[in-house]
């Protein structure tokens, strides 16, 4: 478990550019964002670029887009009460319009269940409405695959918060990010009794399927809960690992 | 003389249509109207613009700079950001109009009066 988080506080510092402000202390954000709980906790309500004087709280829940934090996990899990719309799934975010500036940036949300954001996705014909949901269907950037390992920890972020998401019951349509065979997450069983001549998979694979992230990792054990371009990998201590992934947070919740 | 009256005509109509304030006090304006308490605005001299005035909306610290093009508002934002100092605040160009917010006294965590500042105008 800490060499999980070790990794993933490394892979941040070496993928997270610094944003700290020109000027003293300030910090700069773009977009509405959860507010550290030290500093009154809730969320800011300032939509255009601005400054504050502290750091965002979980990097995993922010992109930078000219120098600007931006806000890119589910602002209900703070108790955002303004505009929302509900999504399902890893999807590309616009950065760029959310932090006023002109040059594409685009970046990726990597909360695999429904979730909620502030902004709409894009139009066009990558992103498919249905059941009040919007769904990926697109095709991602290489960036997608590449941070996904650095972000995927996103939903142990959420797991824990008690929050109304969107209840989105319906089949995800064809095309669905993560039911294309290059882009799905699939976990895979390790046996953590090395010599014993065995390592199998099973569990689910595909839609709605936990990433390895909120599994209790025992040692030795696999790093990383999920690899770039294949499964997942979760560590199944003497068969205690069965039935982990039913993803109790993506199940039916009232509104 | 028709072409004249046409391009008269044409640019009432801009104006009209024209979204948001855009005057000093076409901004305060709007704050008020929108429920916001703003102190007298006096002319401040400061290093973001020449035609800068201060003043307080909901105990937080504003300035409303006025330039020439909507391009001189926006490059001044940055100099906004350093009039805000170590605080939290907002450094915003509403087309030839710069609004600039700094919240000093801790009155607003969460940014709803900021992002009113911000956002009345523009309607």
């Amino acid at each position: 478990m800490k060499l999980r988080w070790i990794l993933t506080t490394l892979a941040l510092a070496v993928t997270a550019p610094a944003t700290a402000g020109k000027y003293g202390k300030q910090v700069r954000f773009a977009g509405i964002h959860p507010v550290p709980k030290g500093e009154g906790g809730g969320v800011c309500h300032i939509e255009a670029p601005h400054v504050h004087i502290y750091q965002p709280g979980n990097k995993l829940e922010y992109r930078v887009a000219a120098e600007n934090n931006v806000f890119v996990g589910d602002p209900m899990a703070y108790g955002w009460d303004g505009e929302k719309h509900a999504y399902k799934g890893h999807h590309p975010v616009q950065v760029n319009v959310i932090a006023s500036v002109p040059e594409p940036n685009v970046h990726y949300c990597y909360i695999t269940g429904p979730h909620y954001h502030s902004f709409e996705p894009a139009p066009g014909p990558e992103f498919k409405v249905v059941g009040d949901a919007y769904f990926y269907v697109g095709t991602p950037e290489p960036l997608y695959m590449e941070a996904r390992p650095t972000y995927i920890g996103i939903n142990a972020t959420y797991e824990p918060i008690q929050y109304t998401r969107p209840t989105v019951t319906v089949e995800p349509p064809s095309g669905w990010i993560l039911v294309q065979p290059a882009y799905v997450i699939a976990p895979v069983v390790i046996d953590d009794h090395p010599g014993r001549g065995h390592a199998h998979g099973h569990g689910e694979v595909g839609v709605g399927v936990g990433v390895g992230v909120s599994v209790q990792v025992p040692v030795p054990s696999i790093s990383v809960g999920v690899q770039v371009g294949g499964p997942a990998v979760i560590v199944a201590p003497g068969g205690r690992g069965h039935g982990k992934f039913k993803h109790k947070k993506f199940k039916k919740r009232g509104r | 003389m028709r072409a004249a009256l046409l391009i008269i005509a044409l640019a009432a109509c801009s104006k009209d249509g024209a979204k948001g304030a855009t005057s000093r006090d076409g901004v305060i304006g709007a704050w008020k109207k929108g429920g916001l308490e703003a102190s007298e605005f006096k002319a401040a001299k400061v290093d973001v613009g020449k035609d800068c005035s201060q003043g307080t909306v909901n105990k937080i610290d504003v300035l409303v700079c006025t330039f020439k093009s909507d391009a001189e508002a926006k490059a001044a934002e940055d100099a906004g950001l350093k009039w805000i100092g170590d605080t939290t605040g907002v450094s915003k160009a509403l087309g030839e109009m710069l609004v600039v917010a700094a919240d000093r006294k801790k009155v607003d965590a969460q940014g709803k009066v900021m992002n009113q500042l911000i956002t009345l105008p523009a309607n």
